[in-house]
């Protein structure tokens, strides 16, 4: 590949910052942090971490309405008889011009309203890259991308007459491959890419297929080659893979007489599809404060439904048919070929190594298919650029992380968000490097493994965390080091243990807002924007005010939001909501407090400073026996002597914003700045029995161990680590996605794409939780959503080794692939 | 997803009424029991046909019945049916087996074993069996019934010897000897998928097997070279390699998106022999429960 250099991007001195050690880092001013107040003020004898609420297994609050069936989903709104349908016409083509669109004969078909093209809606939009329209303008750049919608009275009639519109184009060669992508001789997909607007830590190559590179350069990578007794260099792939959420996408649209347009959603991200919808459609003259989006329970999102991928259709469609509302809803191909996709990776990993075991240094080069859009895509390529050492110390450090258009599906957020992809080569890499040292794989890691103050790659110093405990725990769980028969004579059984971090990859600027309203009867309304996804969020944040304000959970109201109703919030993604909008909840409740306190001194001449909450009253530590409970003042305020009333309804308000956190640093080294607010730990252990002759996986024993920093609710980590190691199991054992040769999806559909069913879980499942505080958290704690399925891809292919000796470079490891590995002729 | 094809739907109540709008419709109508295949082909725009013949009110596509030496599986009957039936659990141990690996509980519910040899997929679970068992299907046409045998049913992929405007009413199964058998289904996970490979293999007294295969040819098919290199002989591991190596002559695997050639190659070997000692150790009263999978 040729290559690429770009001018500095600033002339500030890039020297990294220095960390003595005598100076807390940043990130360690929680209490400052925190207003109003951070002193206990629960009861007298409960100490900090004598909690009550956070720490239990609450039930879930919104476990009846799902377990009944009773939940409502974005398409079980009805809107009556006026609703409308779109269809969309898709481009046959990988990469071609569009010459012309006849939407003659559709236009005739009864029942239609209105046939929609690129010419309807000249608007482009983007979360981090404007690099997509509405619809196709003059180029397709995958097959399936939407270049015209229908709109009519019924599905059937919208399908019918999508099918009669008539598109011509200039076929041109599909790009299909990161690596070939980069030759000189490449056919460009984006040729107007030094035109496109992107956030400053974006680093696109003009007239080139690349549209970000995101370099770190950290000590001297060839001194630390140098220095190495040993050198390990290879290549591992990933494919693609679906997030097959049971839910499929939907929007339904309706831009009303006043000019106000409604969304609905199924979404992980209210607020900024908000955003991106009054941003895109500017140009109709649309505002922020027109736009309302309403998100109900969402029915799987593991990053595919972040952002904004169909939903754009069904807020520009929407206007199109001012008065009626339209609903554009994804079929399960389409769900397959025209959402977010994880995108595949060609990684290069060099790893020094010395012969008592130390890692001198680090050469990894990721080549992304990052697809024909990168709006999102290229901000995993980011996130993994910034953090592809894993959890080790590695002084001597060179990451290349290539964002590459291809002529396939657009690349988005998937649960990991780029971290499985890299911890498969890096995580097999480390293994191979212990096994031809001689060193146990997993004293290696112990002795390279990252501690809290150790430098991370742009600079800053690591997070407290319980990682060597993650470790031991899990050598504990799956026996580590003591053998296990195999259940049969064609049988061989394998483990294996592997690390895993990830940090939450968000602008420095993503904030979480809470409000939190108290009701006549001492019950509350907490409203947030973070979204229920099916990880518990509602029920924390229950937890979260219900431990500060002493209120049972089972008096508190969380609901999915409404934007024109629930304050701001960035995204429920990067599993950062526990942490992020858990701290606005936290800050809303002692918001609220402060005012209970208030007002009870005020009127009641108590110092504030000696009272405390507990069973929704308020007490005095110099006054026993005395309490006041929430209904009696709550909304009404508390009666004066002269029988005025002070006080009022109390209303809490929180918002967190990560403000040491700062994206920017220098292009050329990626030094400075402090992009990651902290990173979460981890590691997983398995046993696996493999059937020699059929090649077949048998996951008998999966062991995870996660630092959340405090367990909120520990019933729901352990149903995210389940839930996590499934998913992780299953793109390491069967799932991918295949193209042919023309950029057609070869399996858009559970016939061919296989995601685990109740009879592939594995015979045994067992969650660690470390608790190593995060200081900065809700009561210390930290994300975990994603990471449970992190390790599951590296952690197979070192077991398949363990047990049988084959090492497996490419994901999928299928049966097919290890018994051809194992029967070869 | 919508079905864009306009179509008239028909559920008669007769099978001349039935007979005499397939004729009507020739080429263009289409029989309806489960609709788990036909429905999906709609939805895709595969089939767009003119006339669905609902058969699912047909008394004479009715039964699951022992009758004159032979199990008659009326073309109503559900894969479900087969499943809960004691008597072909014990008498017909492979087509229970099969019927318990095709598709998924709901499917199962819906789908037929006459719809799904109307199919006449390469992947056929039922087939093996049926193959083995030597079933017959009984069609009718406006012209008179046929009775076909199995063998014969299967003429490519997806195509069978039904005739335009005839219907099947059911099938036959010949009652069989005293056996042990077993059908190894190839797929790649645990959770419903459909046969990368599929043995079906029937073990009688005095050393006599059958054997059949789907997914691995353009057809399901009986493997005569391999049963005539085992019967007579007593089941042996040198035996079992002798029959392996006559798999290659036997089947004619593609390369797809669900396997390689060379793995189908490969398994089809593994299954043979998994399959023969399960349905050997079976017919003893040995061996693993039927429905236990030996992958």
């Amino acid at each position: 590949m040729p290559e690429l250099k770009t001018k500095p991007h600033s002339k500030r001195n890039h020297e990294p910052p220095k960390h003595d050690g005598s100076k807390k880092p940043a990130w360690v001013k929680p209490a400052l942090e925190l207003p109003p107040q951070e002193t206990p003020r629960t009861a007298p004898e409960a100490s900090q971490t004598a909690y009550k609420v956070v720490g239990t297994s609450a039930e879930r609050i919104d476990g009846w309405e799902k377990v009944t069936g009773a939940a409502k989903f974005t398409d079980d709104i009805e809107f009556g008889p006026g609703l409308l349908y779109a269809c969309v016409v898709e481009s046959p083509h990988a990469h071609a011009k569009i010459k012309r669109i006849d939407t003659r004969a559709a236009e005739k078909v009864p029942g239609v309203v209105k046939v929609a093209t690129g010419k309807d809606f000249p608007f482009k939009f983007g979360l981090y890259m404007k690099d997509r329209y509405v619809f196709a303008q003059d180029r397709v750049r995958f097959v399936g991308e939407q270049v015209a919608a229908v709109i009519a009275c019924d599905p059937k009639t919208a399908k019918r007459a999508a099918a009669l519109v008539k598109a011509d184009y200039e076929v041109l060669p599909p790009v299909l491959d990161p690596v070939k992508a980069l030759e000189k001789d490449s056919a460009l997909i984006h040729p107007d890419l030094g035109k496109y607007a992107h956030v400053p830590w974006f680093f696109p190559k003009a007239k080139t297929n690349i549209a970000h590179w995101r370099k770190i350069r950290k000590g001297d990578v060839e001194k630390g080659f140098r220095e190495a007794d040993f050198i390990l260099e290879d290549t591992y792939t990933v494919p693609r893979y679906a997030h097959c959420a049971i839910e499929p996408h939907s929007a339904i649209g309706l831009f009303d007489a006043s000019g106000r347009l409604s969304m609905w959603t199924a979404s992980q991200s209210p607020f900024t599809q908000r955003h991106g919808f009054a941003e895109a459609l500017s140009g109709l003259g649309l505002s922020h404060k027109d736009v309302r989006v309403i998100t109900p329970y969402v029915g799987g999102g593991f990053g595919g439904k972040a952002g904004i991928s169909m939903e754009i259709l069904g807020a520009a469609l929407a206007t199109a048919v001012k008065g009626q509302p339209v609903k554009v809803m994804w079929s399960r191909a389409q769900e397959f070929y025209n959402t977010y996709q994880r995108q595949g990776v060609v990684a290069k990993v060099k790893l020094g190594v010395k012969k008592n075991g130390l890692i001198t240094a680090l050469e990894h080069t990721l080549y992304w298919d990052a697809g024909a859009y990168v709006e999102y895509g290229a901000n995993v390529v980011n996130a993994v650029g910034l953090s592809a050492t894993g959890p080790y110390k590695i002084d001597n450090v060179k990451i290349d992380s290539l964002c590459v258009y291809t002529n396939l599906p657009p690349g988005g957020p998937y649960r990991g968000f780029g971290y499985s992809e890299f911890f498969f080569g890096l995580e097999s890499h480390i293994t191979r490097a212990a096994r031809q040292l001689k060193m146990d794989p997993v004293a290696f890691r112990r002795k390279n493994a990252i501690r809290e103050g150790d430098i991370l790659t742009y600079g800053a110093p690591m997070n407290p965390n319980g990682l060597l405990e993650a470790i031991d725990k899990t050598a504990a769980a799956i026996e580590w080091g003591k053998p296990q028969k195999p259940s049969g004579p064609d049988k061989a059984v394998g483990k294996s243990l592997v690390l895993f971090w990830k940090a939450p990859a968000m602008p420095p600027n993503a904030s979480s807002c809470a409000f939190l309203k108290f009701n006549e009867d001492a019950s509350l309304n907490i409203l947030v924007s973070g979204m229920e996804i099916g990880q518990g969020l509602l029920t924390v944040m229950a937890q979260i005010a219900s431990e500060i304000l002493t209120v049972p959970v089972s008096k508190i109201r969380v609901e999915t939001p409404d934007t024109d109703r629930n304050p701001y919030e960035w995204q429920t993604v990067a599993s950062h909501v526990t942490w992020g909008c858990g701290n606005a909840v936290k800050r809303a409740a002692l918001d609220a407090r402060e005012q209970i306190f208030d007002v009870v001194q005020r009127t009641l001449h108590l110092s504030k400073d000696s009272l405390y909450l507990e069973d929704a009253k308020v007490k005095c530590r110099t006054k026993p026996g005395w309490e006041l409970p929430f209904e009696s003042f709550i909304i009404a305020g508390i009666e004066a002597e002269d029988h005025t009333f002070k006080g009022g309804p109390v209303m809490g308000r929180g918002m967190f914003m990560p403000e040491f956190s700062s994206a920017i640093s220098d292009p050329e080294t990626g030094q400075g700045g402090h992009p990651n607010v902290h990173y979460t730990t981890g590691a997983g252990g398995v046993v696996l029995e493999i059937d020699k002759r059929t090649g077949k996986a048998k996951v008998l024993k999966a062991a995870l161990a996660v630092d959340v920093g405090k367990a909120l609710n520990p019933d729901l980590i352990r149903g995210q680590v389940t839930g996590g190691m499934l998913q992780g199991l299953a793109t390491v054992l069967y799932e991918d996605m295949r193209f042919d040769e023309k950029g057609r999806l070869l399996n858009p559909s559970f016939s061919d794409y296989k995601i685990p069913t109740a009879l592939d879980i594995p015979e045994v499942v067992i969650p660690i939780i470390v608790e190593s505080a995060q200081p900065d958290g809700p009561f210390g704690a930290r994300g975990m959503g994603e990471h449970t399925m992190i390790p599951a891809a590296a952690m197979v292919a070192n077991a398949v080794e363990d047990a049988v000796g084959a090492r497996i470079k490419s994901m999928p490891l299928t049966a097919e692939k290890i018994a051809l590995e194992l029967n070869k002729k | 997803m919508p079905i864009a094809c306009e179509f008239e739907y028909y559920k008669p109540k007769t099978l001349p009424e039935a007979l005499a709008l397939l004729a009507k419709h020739k080429g263009k109508a289409q029989a309806l029991a489960g609709g788990t295949d036909l429905l999906v082909w709609m939805k895709e725009g595969l089939r767009s046909p003119e006339a669905v013949v609902d058969v699912k009110a047909l008394k004479e596509l009715k039964g699951l019945d022992l009758k004159g030496g032979a199990l008659h599986v009326g073309a109503r009957t559900t894969f479900a049916e087969l499943i809960e039936s004691k008597l072909v659990k014990e008498k017909f141990p492979l087509l229970w087996e099969c019927s318990r690996t095709v598709a998924s509980v709901g499917v199962r519910n819906r789908a037929t074993l006459a719809g799904n040899i109307c199919s006449a997929v390469p992947s056929l679970d039922s087939a093996p069996a049926l193959l083995t068992y030597e079933a017959v299907v009984l069609v009718q046409g406006s012209k008179g019934k046929r009775d076909i045998p199995i063998s014969q049913w299967f003429t490519g992929p997806k195509k069978t010897a039904l005739k335009d405007g005839e219907l099947v009413l059911g099938v036959k199964i010949p009652l069989p000897k005293k056996h042990g058998a077993c059908y190894a289904k190839l797929g790649r996970y645990r959770g419903e998928d459909l046969a990368q490979v599929g043995v079906g293999i029937m073990a009688l007294a005095n050393d006599e097997y059958r054997v059949a295969f789907c997914a691995v040819g353009p057809t399901p098919m009986r493997a005569k070279r391999i049963e005539n290199a085992l019967n007579g002989n007593k089941l042996s591991d040198e035996l079992i390699c002798r029959a392996q190596e006559l798999v290659p002559q036997e089947i004619k695997p593609i390369s797809d998106i669900r396997s390689s050639k060379e793995y189908r190659l490969h398994m089809a070997g593994v299954m043979l022999e998994r399959g023969l000692k399960a349905a050997a150790a079976r017919l003893a009263g040995e061996g693993p429960a039927y429905g236990e999978s030996v992958l």
